[in-house]
């Protein structure tokens, strides 16, 4: 059989693709629901850092089932409210906004022609006296997302996670793997009246007279990292900004 | 066994090793050599892949046409890294690995060990050698992984698979961490062996 000839080709190519696109699919298939299980508490475990249950070093000791315990034990409140601060519903059981949700949300906060509908945004009320929100938004490389704990019903920050797809190893990474960076944000106070709600400053944040960062809404850069820090900036604006009359609600 | 076996699964391990020796693969053994964990399901991910892959185009050797081989291979290829990369989201115990290691699993395509030996080897043997020749190529990549990942984790966190081995006092050193020092220890391992096998010295 002539191997080179062009029907051959084509239909040897034709057939091979479609046999490995089947069996990905299916594989893709029928692991989807475990996959979808680790998400899960990977997002639960970043929440709980995010709320000071621990560090994430911590956290991801416990196995997938522990996780899930730990956050329906601590967790007091889950909401959706809308851009109006409104609560549009409760979360039952164990209901988390992981990457792909807050994607779609992203969308909604900010309108145009991917909208889906009016932005749910959750808020997570847990039972420590945090209230935690996330943030998503475009690194650059790929998408950055993470999780804002506050005081609950003040503007004072008490703990941040973030997390992303494919930023710099060693530079924008560090939004996820340099816990001095989320430790900044502890203390700081969001500005709700502003279109600036927080602040990544490059070049250095304002420090105070003994040397250490006011405890403003601005918090320093990381260096080398311009492009990560503006759009971790810019998400954390755009996701406070929609949820800005909710913390105003609460705290009159 | 016959000698020719043999030596198709020794060659690739010490004399042959494709890090070392045929210097490919450099890219990804800087990268994720930073603990062991992460450089042994690294290790055993491209042992599968170069393993399976050769076993499977061996297979299709005499059916491919010759115009499109590079374009099977790479369909082949692809759908191993891609299966592995899937098998390791779904289970606990590899997710958070998975993760760490991020592309660059999903690289393993790009890495020249697979591809090389697909085209070197497997397109021109039968299946069970080129089956022995893709695993034993993955294990002399694996192998300089792991020894560079031991001496990066143990002086660079001061710990083993996550263990402390190193007492607390002991100050880890960030140059370790940094991939360049990936590229120093592979400049010491290729060295030693050097030194030690008079065939690989170039006069």
């Amino acid at each position: 059989m002539n191997t080179n000839s062009n029907i051959y080709t084509v239909i040897y190519t034709t057939v091979i693709v479609v046999v490995v696109a089947a069996l990905l699919a299916f594989v893709s298939q029928s692991l989807k629901g475990k996959q979808d299980a680790n998400e899960k508490a990977e997002t639960i475990s970043q929440m709980l850092t995010a709320a000071q249950y621990g560090t994430k070093a911590e956290l991801d000791k416990l196995g997938n089932t522990a996780k899930l315990e730990k956050y329906a034990q601590e967790i007091e409140k889950a909401l959706v409210i809308d851009m109006q601060g409104n609560v549009v519903r409760e979360l039952e059981g164990i209901e988390v906004y992981g990457p792909k949700e807050l994607k779609r949300q992203n969308y909604n906060i900010k309108g145009g022609t991917n909208q889906t509908g009016e932005a749910e945004l959750p808020v997570f009320i847990f039972r420590n006296g945090n209230t935690v929100v996330p943030v998503y938004g475009a690194g650059l490389w790929g998408p950055i997302w993470g999780y804002l704990a506050f005081e609950t019903g003040t503007a004072t920050i008490s703990g941040a996670y973030f997390d992303h797809e494919s930023e710099t190893a060693g530079l924008g990474s560090r939004i996820k793997d340099d816990p001095a960076f989320q430790q900044q944000f502890i203390g700081e106070q969001a500005d709700f009246s502003s279109a600036n709600v927080f602040e990544i400053v490059k070049g250095g944040a304002p420090v105070g007279e003994d040397g250490k960062s006011l405890k403003d809404n601005k918090i320093d850069a990381i260096s080398g990292a311009t492009m990560t820090s503006q759009g971790l900036d810019a998400a954390i604006d755009t996701w406070l900004g929609a949820y800005a009359k909710y913390f105003t609600k609460s705290e009159e | 066994m016959n000698a020719k076996l043999k030596e198709t699964i020794l060659n690739p391990i010490f004399k042959g090793n494709p890090i070392t020796v045929l210097v490919l693969g450099i890219c990804s053994s800087l990268a994720v050599t930073v603990t062991l964990k992460g450089a042994l399901v690294m290790a055993l991910s491209v042992i599968v892949v170069t393993g399976i892959s050769s076993l499977i185009l061996s297979l299709l050797r005499n059916t491919i046409p010759g115009r499109v081989r590079i374009i099977v291979q790479l369909v082949v290829v692809a759908m191993m890294v891609i299966l592995v990369d899937q098998i390791l989201k779904s289970f606990e115990a590899t997710y958070a690995i998975d993760k760490q290691l991020s592309v660059y699993i999903g690289l393993i395509i790009t890495n020249c060990i697979v591809m090389g030996r697909i085209e070197a080897f497997a397109l021109g043997n039968k299946p069970i050698p080129s089956l022995l020749d893709g695993l034993a190529n993955g294990v002399g990549y694996g192998m300089i992984l792991l020894i560079v990942a031991f001496f990066r984790e143990l002086l660079g966190s001061g710990t083993l698979f996550g263990l402390r081995v190193l007492p607390a006092g002991y100050i880890p050193n960030n140059l370790v961490i940094l991939p360049p020092f990936a590229l120093i220890l592979l400049g010491c391992i290729i060295w030693v062996q050097r030194a030690c096998d008079k065939d690989l010295q170039e006069k």
